[in-house]
């Protein structure tokens, strides 16, 4: 039985034995995203997750990997096979990448983090290991753990090891880029691009698929401008902004600086942060019974907040 | 309380609820106890369980319009439209339903001259407006009607009761196109008087059979009987299974809906000018559902005028369900609106429909709607008319 | 009147908050929502209430939280796992009049309907626009998009689009306190915790669903449907593992035996070859290029799988006619014997083929005749196991043939559903799946929307686990059939 390996797992009760019960600890991963949601106390005692590819089965579109990992590491051996996850890579590892939840840039062709998490196996404020999810990229077994974990910061619980669906890499992948473009009728032509940036003035797209589509594609968008070939992606400012999609049509009103917003998506890469936002009182209320009820002495990550990006 | 349901028909229903969203008064109250599946879990609950006939029960039972929307929709093939007649005939057996009064206005229908000087009469009434507008009667009945002819033995055209007495048009028009068509008509006329659709679904089975026999007895073998109601067509194919006798089958067999009937004959009508139309086509329930030829009056009617286009609803009910528009006026109203509805959206302009009960209930929710057969007779006629100009060339496709 | 005052108190507040005409207590009504499309007898419905407004569904959640009443929510009833059964006399809530296309926004790809709007009549709208929502359930003419967040429901088109979940991006939930909260939003990233993604699938036990933003998904320019046969189900099955592990995510692909297929031809005739012992239907969509180049791909991968025929849909017409094929599976199956039992298990696709003939095997052991017809794509299996419930001890051999099967795709590393939920289909299993302490942790997910247990009680958590153990809801025990 799936619950009973995890336990037997002597890497995984290794990692829930060093997070054990008590006491405050917060895990670490590349240290890249460390202040998302709040600063951690800088004497608190960290721990780190174990690493490595467990299991890859392409043919299943699934990999069993420890949530030390580094997304370069997993990047590296699923484009062996021809394979990619929506992980943004930004020298951290899977379970960090997992844990903040941010969505790759491309993730109009990629999908989003929330979605690729198929099984979680975290140790809880009682230094349990415990599992949620399965193996399968479709279950509706009980109540969705592996969607509450993405994004939690870690404050519900530490992850240990995940199990991620893949997707093919397209065929072909090409850029375009244009500075007279309307990116919002270039987002509409393109059924399912790679991306879709601007910056105010120029317009970037990513197509991908077949090269008779992409060439097909690149002729339809030049109606709404004139494009030449790209050579990638453009440098993204450090702060992310999440507006609409139609929000960025008037993103000239936000005080944003330099920005590189994700057409279609409404994110937004920004020199300058993001005001404030307010999250929904009841559903805040929700929130803190949940951190309640998984770490009530708020040991796990402490001095983090999903609700405070 | 035993319904004298077949246990065999209704244990077909395995409750999925595919039928649901087919129905008309599920669609417009969204409870259960409106809807195929709990009408036939509730006829489970009195047959097989003894549950009481209280008055949310009988309520499910006479709320349904019978519009039989939900057997092409049911995977299981549910016979529910013999499910609910025998049902209400128990009631109506029991005294549960359909009272007294009711009865006595159904046994007239079967009456033909006693429904023609009656709605003579309304018809005067309405033209000093006497009679109040939801009743859902057509905005003017006619005072008088011309007499029908004889014009050959090729078929018989049934011309009923309520229709001929208010829409005797429809039938001269579909006499004038079958004739265009080179058959010889022979109008029913007193001699079929009523086909017993409405009493079977008020549950008076034995006033329909009765009716059947006579119908059987009167009219020649052999000869093919026109339908240009859905309504009657639909019930006078039922003849077989209600009199579970070989005249009765024989009888069926010869019973053909006027589109039915033409549609494989079309090459005979002459071809004429489209109508400069775009008609809505509103499937009559017990057209689409019950006889399933609604293909047919595509076919026919597609040379005829300029467009046709479908309603996006899915051929759901109209509401007018027989008698039930008068009898549950509210309902009836609520359905109506939901199709008035989507015949806004195919912003047409004139709906066809090809049952006298629908196209009334329909005009009365102040729609433009004709028989599919007048629109035709319309085509063929102004063609006829003098001094036309020559015609254009032939088109006769024009359904898009 | 029940007999009881403080019903008829409740149903009298009920009736004030909402309208006395859309709350109703009579027998017919209860008895009629005590079930749903599963074969579960037992449920016992306590008023029923049909809202019009979010603040109808508040006004509901607030008498329910005064007086410690249970909440059900109902969309159309067409649950197979049980879900929308009342235990207990709850209220039941029923969403089919909040039934409104609130907004289609195209520049934020998104539609804000009310919950019980019916999943077909969304895509209908949408059609003129361009735009479909993607989870197509086989019963998408008639449940509400409300039943399909609540189970996160899939469908045949879902193997490349994902399932619900992936389609629902904001939810205005009324929680059982009675307080409104807005889960998740259009932005990008919205803030917090994922409660939106984790209200999805909650099966009505996290509260009721008011106002759903789900995402709406362009008509893709090009399709090709082919239809595959093969001698040996198991070619199928490798077949569509071969597809996957080239690169290759169809749009659909669903698998039918050949039982399956002989009954559809005599239903509908759907062009099905008759005499293969398993079909693959495989839909790709796409730009042009693409769809032809992965048509190519599926049949030459098929080929080399034993294929012996491949047949590409020439027009519309021949492809809806496939699809009528497939849809109309559990009608035609209707026609053999009264009485099925679907079950829902997800394998890894690399285990299909043996799982499928441990499927067979057990059947034939329990002297039951049993069809496949399945989301091959997704590993997501569908045995319909058929009987005729009136034939004596039969039920007792349906249910040991179902346990076997459960037990079959849980040894092979699968999930105890794919797409129709828990309920209280399944609740005695989960301990299969999950050990305590993950049970646990559920539970605790549950709680933090619902402290006090009163949303849905009884479901998915098997007894033993607090929202689940109240023993006074199994008056009749779960499991009993109908
Ligand atoms: C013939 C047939 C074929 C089917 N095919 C498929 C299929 O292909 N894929 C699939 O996934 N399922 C399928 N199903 C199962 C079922 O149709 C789906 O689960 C559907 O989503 C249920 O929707 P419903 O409106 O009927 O919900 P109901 O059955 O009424 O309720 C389901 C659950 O949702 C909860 N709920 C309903 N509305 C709300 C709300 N507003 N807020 C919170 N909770 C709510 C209920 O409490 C219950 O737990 C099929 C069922 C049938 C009968
Ligand atoms: S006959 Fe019409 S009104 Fe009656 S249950 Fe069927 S669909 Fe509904
Ligand atoms: S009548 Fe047919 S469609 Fe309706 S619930 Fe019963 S079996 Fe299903």
């Amino acid at each position: 039985m799936a619950a009973t390996l995890a336990s037997a797992d002597p890497v995984l009760a290794d990692f829930a034995e060093q997070v054990g019960a008590e006491g405050p600890v917060a895990v670490e991963g590349g240290r890249t995203r460390w202040l998302v949601g709040g600063a951690p106390p800088p004497d608190v005692r960290t721990v780190r997750a174990p690493a490595g590819i467990v299991e890859y089965a392409p043919e299943e579109m699934t990999v069993r990997v420890r949530a030390g990992t580094t997304v370069a590491e997993l990047d590296a051996e699923l484009s062996s096979r021809g394979q990619r996850t929506p992980l943004p890579d930004r020298g951290g590892t899977v379970g960090g990448a997992l844990a903040v939840g941010e969505n790759h840039p491309g993730l109009l062709g990629r999908g989003r983090v929330r979605s690729s998490l198929l099984q979680v196996r975290y140790v809880s404020a009682d230094g349990v290991l415990v599992n949620g999810g399965g193996p399968t990229v479709k279950n509706v077994t009980g109540f969705d753990l592996p969607r509450l974990m993405v994004g939690s910061l870690g404050t519900l619980g530490l992850l240990a090891e995940v199990i991620l669906r893949t997707e093919p890499n397209p065929a072909v992948s090409q850029w375009v880029v244009s500075d007279d473009a309307d990116p919002f009728a270039v987002r509409h032509v393109l059924l399912r691009p790679g991306a879709v940036l601007w910056d105010g003035g120029r317009t970037w797209a990513l197509l991908e698929g077949q090269a008779d589509d992409v060439a097909s594609e690149r002729a339809a968008i030049a109606v709404h401008g004139t494009f030449t070939d790209g050579d990638g992606w453009p440098e993204l400012p450090p702060h992310r902004w999440s507006l609409t999609p139609s929000g960025l049509r008037d993103i000239g009103a936000h005080a944003t600086g330099r920005f590189v917003a994700v057409v279609g998506a409404g994110l937004v890469f920004a020199a300058e942060p993001q005001p404030s936002r307010i999250l929904d009182p009841a559903a805040r209320t929700v929130g803190e019974r949940l951190k309640r009820n998984f770490d009530p002495d708020g040991r796990l990550n402490p001095g983090r907040d999903p609700a405070a990006r | 309380m035993d319904l004298g349901l077949a246990s065999d028909d209704l244990d077909k229903c395995v409750q999925c609820g595919l039928c649901l969203s087919s129905c008309p008064t599920y669609r417009v109250t969204g409870d259960e106890t409106m809807s195929p599946r709990g009408r036939i879990a509730l006829m489970r609950h009195v047959q097989h369980r003894g549950a009481p006939l209280t008055a949310e029960v009988v309520d499910a039972f006479e709320t349904c319009i019978q519009c039989r929307g939900c057997e092409p929709a049911c995977p299981s093939s549910v016979p529910y439209g013999h499910l609910i007649e025998q049902t209400r005939s128990v009631l109506v057996a029991s005294g549960a339903s359909t009272p007294w009064w009711q009865r006595l206005a159904f046994r007239q229908l079967a009456r033909p001259r006693l429904l023609r000087a009656g709605t003579t009469v309304l018809a005067l009434a309405q033209r000093a407006h006497l009679v109040p507008q939801r009743l859902g009667l057509p905005a003017r009945l006619p005072l008088r009607r011309d007499p029908h002819v004889v014009s050959g033995r090729d078929v018989y055209l049934f011309t009923g009761c309520v229709m001929d007495a208010w829409q005797r048009d429809v039938h001269h028009a579909a006499a004038r196109v079958l004739e265009a068509a080179g058959c010889g008509v022979t109008p029913t006329g007193d001699a079929a008087p009523c086909c017993g659709a409405l009493q079977a679904h008020a549950g008076l089975l034995d006033e329909t059979r009765r009716l059947a026999r006579r119908m059987i007895e009167q009219l020649e073998p052999d000869v093919p009987i026109v339908v240009d109601s859905a309504g009657c067509g639909a019930a006078m194919k039922d003849y077989g299974r209600l009199l579970d006798t070989d005249e009765g089958r024989a009888f069926a067999e010869r019973v053909v809906d006027v589109h039915e009937f033409l549609a494989p004959i079309l090459d005979r009508l002459p071809t004429v000018d489209p109508l400069d139309l775009r008609v809505a086509v509103q499937d009559p329930c017990h057209l689409r559902h019950v006889q399933r030829v609604h293909g047919a009056t595509r076919t026919v009617l597609a040379p005829f005028v300029r467009e046709l286009v479908e309603l996006d609803d899915d051929g759901l009910c109209c509401g007018a369900g027989g008698a039930y528009s008068v009898l549950h006026p509210a309902l009836a109203g609520t359905v109506r609106s939901r199709k008035l509805a989507a015949i806004t959206r195919a912003s047409a302009d004139v709906v066809a429909s090809a049952n006298p009960g629908c196209t009334m209930h329909l005009a009365a929710g102040g729609c433009a709607t004709l028989h599919p057969i007048e629109l035709i007779d319309r085509a063929l006629s102004e063609e006829r008319a003098p001094g036309r100009p020559p015609r254009r060339s032939r088109r006769r496709s024009s359904r898009g | 009147m029940s007999g009881d005052p403080a019903v008829d108190d409740l149903v009298a507040a009920l009736g004030e908050a909402l309208a006395p005409d859309r709350v109703r207590h009579d027998g017919a009504e209860r008895a009629l929502l005590s079930r749903d499309a599963s074969v579960f007898e037992g449920g016992v419905a306590g008023p029923v209430c049909f809202p019009v407004s979010t603040s109808e569904v508040q006004a509901i959640m607030r008498i329910a939280a005064a007086g410690g009443h249970n909440v059900v929510p109902r969309g159309a009833g067409t649950g197979l796992a049980g879900g929308a059964i009342p235990l207990g006399a709850p209220i039941v809530v029923s969403t089919t009049r909040m039934n409104r296309i609130l907004d289609v926004d195209v520049d934020d790809r998104i539609a804000w309907v009310e919950p019980g709007v019916v999943n077909l009549d969304l895509s209908r709208h949408l059609g003129p626009l361009g735009f479909h929502f993607a989870p197509d359930p086989s019963s998408q003419q008639v449940c509400t998009i409300g039943g399909n967040v609540a189970n996160n429901s899939g469908g045949p088109h879902c193997l490349a689009e994902g399932v619900t979940n992936a389609h629902v991006r904001a939810i205005e939930v009324v929680l059982p306190d009675g307080e409104v909260a807005m889960l998740g939003g259009l932005d990008a990233e919205p803030l917090g915790y994922d409660l939106r993604g984790v209200f999805v699938g909650g099966e009505g036990t996290l509260g009721i669903a008011t106002r759903i933003a789900v995402t709406i998904t362009p008509n893709p320019p090009a399709v090709r449907t082919l239809l595959l046969s093969f001698a040996e189900v198991v070619d199928a099955a490798n077949t569509v593992s071969a597809v996957i592990a080239a690169g290759c995510v169809p749009a659909a692909m669903e698998v039918m035996d050949q039982r399956i297929t002989v009954a559809v031809e005599r239903y509908v005739g759907a062009g099905y070859p008759t005499d293969a012992a398993a079909v693959l239907l495989a839909e790709v969509d796409g730009l042009a290029h693409g769809v032809d180049h992965d048509a190519e791909t599926i049949a030459t991968i098929g080929r080399a799988n034993g294929a012996t025929d491949v047949r590409l849909a020439a027009n519309d017409d021949e492809r809806a006619l496939l699809w009528k094929g497939r849809k109309t599976a559990f009608g035609a199956i209707a026609q053999i014997a009264p009485d099925y039992y679907l079950h829902d298990t997800v394998v890894p696709r690399s285990k299909l083929a043996d799982v499928l003939e441990q499927v067979y095997a057990i059947a034939d052991r329990h002297e039951l005749l049993v069809m496949n017809v399945f989301h091959a794509g997704d590993g997501n299996l569908h045995p319909l196991l058929i009987f005729d419930a009136r034939e004596p001890g039969v039920l007792e051999r349906v249910h040991l043939a179902g346990a076997e099967i459960i037990t079959a795709s849980l040894d092979a590393g699968g999930v105890l559903s794919g797409e129709h939920g828990i309920g209280v289909e399944k609740q005695q299993y989960m301990d299969r799946l999950f050990t305590d302490d993950d049970l646990d942790h559920q539970d605790r997910l549950r709680r933090a929307f619902d402290p006090t247990c009163r949303a849905n009680p009884g479901k998915v958590l098997p007894v033993g686990h607090s929202c689940a153990d109240i023993q006074s809801l199994r008056a009749v025990p779960t499991g009993v059939w109908g």
